[in-house]
């Protein structure tokens, strides 16, 4: 932080606050495109531009300074109507926006933004002098401009500009006449096709991640720590810890009252009722803490209609994007996560979902395609779904693919149903694109999409249909905050295994239990399941026979977890053990009568079951005295 | 230097900058200050609480710093109030602009807290000047 040592939280402030700002500059620009003379939208963006720049001026980032002002003064233009707005100055205009964004990512680094390409810079300026393609309004006014990083001397004198303006006779010379049009000065030996080819290029490697300073993620990370929450929310937090503090005094003077041998029917009862409202309060409170973590899912969503522009703008397709929902709240942490995944997801709707102007056009549909992303809370989930208006999923081609990529055999393809095969694509190493594209197509993606939905306690699932579209549908916990589990027992010990992944529970009978291929399944529903013992799991020695089952679906898998009984289900609150985490274990709750439980992770305790999942029918039936019973 | 109870309303649309602000006048020894996020926030709170310095941006949403000021100088109970504008904005055009609509003084962003003295005296002064 050697550049800004004693502004680095001024500087945290002003990256939160800017970041978001361009972000709506961003999705205002693709807005312009097709409203191109909307006063308001300039108005917007002008405004956007100046606030950047202001702030950038105390941070001494002088490289930024000038870039902002650059786009501000064409901006300023094109609300007053000397200019207007042309492709070639909107593709400058988006390359300048995208520099802006690279030098944040200097700036979250500690370092001063190098200064922007001299190109981008030379274009800028063409644009304003309405020299780039652009159709320019008679201007006779020179455009007075003064660089506000110049210093002290760019400062008017305001007394005697006042004495001026008010009467008296001083003769004034603001300052801000003197290094007037510096930014006027335009080069005119290339052509505007070279200048605009540069500026897109530029645009496309300069993309963020790639000419920001490696380990950016990093600091990413530690400036995400914070979190904005309005006071609204913050005031109820504290109105309910300080109620929660009255009642704990009432408590204590019950609790006296009662060691002193007090224990009428009117002491009992007031304890009673102080018991409910502490009751009352403290869930009270936890739904209020938990808000604080809840934010927008605009603040994400807002990103993306310029991604889908750009990239439907390589590709040659006409593609808009709707979003809706934008006001869903979710857990802060989750809106980080889901970033990347729903980047491919809009990448994979542009690129493969939707079809070419031309051929949507033989297929009798518009030639612009909507992609659609919304959110929305259903019950204690979040959905957000990516849904596009192509040409939908070929399960038997998918099937064919999977074959050939020897993903899976011709006997698994053949058993599959549609919902089945749309679920190959998040196959590792599954690729539906005929040719590899340089946006999406490499087979990596989707399986890492799934993963990390999956990581939020999530999972994401597909509906297609043929010449309609594709929906991705993701489904997420309000909050990864809180748990909700199925407690179940083996013995005495009751383990918590998280309740999204369960989908039934069913009595484990002998005579169900078939063997296949050496192990224990169950028939459900006409789909043949392995049976896992928990135990086994663990690598406890089985006691006796498992009565229950637990059916869950994990990403790569339905199984059936045999259990001994069941504890019921709770919102486990989870800690995680810092220093100490034993394979398969997620975290710890307390129940509440006070006992720990310890919170499984199954992913992980399959994974060490490698291949050989399940275990033989007999070794199943074989705890306790019934073993000799099956034959 | 003036009364440091003074009551001074910052406005501005961006967060940062409102601290920014808020940091220089505590340098200068101010610490009564409230904040507006624009002009239309600002007269509300001018309008129910009593103020003694407003400092504003040029550029924000809804009703604009110039706006404000012109509103501060039509209304009766606010006239007096000095206004001190703020803003990246050096152009000429601007700068008699806040000139005419009655501005108490113009700052040019970036500034320092030397600046902003050396500002808020030279109104102080003027003030003083028009009391006497």
């Amino acid at each position: 932080m050697s550049d800004f040592a004693g502004m680095e939280e001024l500087l945290q402030d002003f990256l939160i606050e800017a970041g978001d700002l361009l972000s709506g500059v961003d999705n205002k620009l693709v807005d312009l495109e097709r409203a191109p003379d909307d006063r308001g939208l300039l108005n917007d963006i002008f405004r956007g531009f100046h606030t950047i720049k202001g702030g950038a001026g105390f941070l001494n980032a002088t490289e930024l300074v000038t870039l902002c002002h650059l786009t501000e003064n064409l901006f300023d233009k094109l609300r007053n109507g000397e200019l207007a707005i042309t492709p070639e100055a909107m593709d400058v205009i988006l390359a300048a926006t995208g520099t802006v964004r690279d030098m944040f990512h200097y700036l979250e680094q500690g370092t001063q933004p190098p200064a922007a390409d001299p190109e981008l810079i030379d274009s800028l300026k063409r644009a304003i002098a309405g020299e780039l393609g652009a159709a320019s309004a008679p201007a006779e006014a020179p455009p007075a401009t003064v660089t506000p990083a110049s210093g002290g001397d760019g400062q008017p004198d305001w007394n005697n500009l006042f004495n001026a303006v008010t009467g008296l006779p001083v003769v004034v010379q603001p300052a801000a006449e003197k290094p007037a049009s510096e930014a006027v000065v335009a080069v005119a030996e290339q052509s505007p096709e070279e200048v605009i080819k540069q500026a897109i290029g530029r645009r496309v490697t300069d993309k963020p991640g790639v000419s920001a300073p490696t380990g950016r993620r990093d600091t990413e990370k530690s400036r995400d720590n914070s979190i904005r929450v309005d006071t609204a929310r913050l005031d109820q937090v504290l109105n309910l810890s300080g109620e929660i503090g009255l009642t704990k005094n009432r408590l204590n003077a019950l609790r006296s009252d009662i060691l002193n041998g007090l224990n009428d029917t009117e002491t009992l009862h007031a304890l009673d009722v102080a018991v409910s409202q502490l009751d009352l309060l403290v869930s009270d409170l936890q739904n209020a803490v938990m808000k604080t973590r809840m934010q927008p899912i605009g603040r994400l969503f807002q990103k993306y209609p310029r991604i889908a522009r750009d990239l439907a703008r390589n590709l040659g397709k006409d593609v808009e994007l709707v979003l809706s929902g934008e006001e869903t709240e979710i857990d802060k942490t989750m809106i980080e996560d889901l970033s990347d995944p729903i980047i491919h997801l809009i990448r994979n709707a542009v690129d493969h979902g939707v079809e070419s102007a031309a051929e949507r056009r033989a297929a009798g549909k518009p030639e612009k395609s909507i992609v659609r992303l919304e959110a929305r809370q259903e019950g204690d989930h979040i959905l957000i779904m990516v849904s596009d208006d192509g040409h939908g999923m070929n399960a038997e081609k998918l099937r064919a693919k999977a074959v050939q990529k020897g993903l899976i055999t011709d006997e698994e393809a053949n058993t599959m149903d549609d919902r089945q095969s749309f679920n190959l694509v998040f196959l590792p190493g599954f690729s539906m694109a005929a040719q590899v594209s340089d946006v999406s197509g490499r087979g990596v993606g989707m399986d890492v999409v799934r993963t990390n939905i999956q990581k939020l306690n999530g999972s994401i699932e597909i509906r297609s249909q043929l010449g309609k579209g594709t929906t991705f549908v993701i489904s997420l916990p309000l909050t990864l905050a809180i748990l909700p589990v199925l407690l179940v027992r083996l013995g005495e010990q009751p383990f918590a295994v998280p309740l999204s992944m369960v989908r039934e529970i069913l009595p484990i009978e002998a005579e169900q239990i078939k063997e296949v291929g050496g192990r224990a399944t169950m028939v459900v529903r006409g789909e043949v399941l392995p049976i896992l013992p928990l135990a086994g799991l663990l690598g406890w020695p089985q006691e006796r026979v498992p009565e229950y089952g637990v059916l869950m679906h994990t990403a790569e898998l339905s199984f059936i977890l045999a259990i001994d009984s069941f504890a019921g289900r709770e919102d486990a609150v989870i800690k995680s053990l810092d220093d100490f985490r034993p394979k398969g274990v997620a975290g710890v709750t307390t129940l509440s009568n006070g006992q720990i439980v310890l919170i499984l992770d199954m992913k992980e305790l399959l994974g060490g079951v490698g291949e050989q999942r399940g275990v033989s029918r007999s070794r199943l039936l074989a705890g306790g005295s019934q073993a000799v019973v099956v034959a | 230097m003036a009364d440091p109870k003074m009551k001074f309303l910052v406005v501005d649309d961006f967060s940062t900058m409102r601290r920014i602000v808020r940091n220089l006048l505590k340098e200068l020894g101010y610490t009564n200050v409230d904040e507006a996020e624009d002009g239309a926030v600002a007269l509300q709170k001018l309008n129910s609480a009593p103020f003694d310095f407003v400092v504003t941006d040029w550029n924000m949403p809804n009703m604009d710093g110039l706006t404000l000021l012109q509103t501060i100088r039509q209304t009766p109970s606010l006239k007096h109030l000095p206004v001190l504008m703020i803003t990246a904005e050096a152009k000429k055009e601007n700068i008699i602009a806040a000139a005419q609509a009655g501005a108490s003084g113009y700052i040019v962003k970036p500034f320092t807290a030397a600046t902003m003295a050396e500002k808020l005296e030279k109104i102080f002064e003027r003030l003083g000047k028009t009391a006497a």
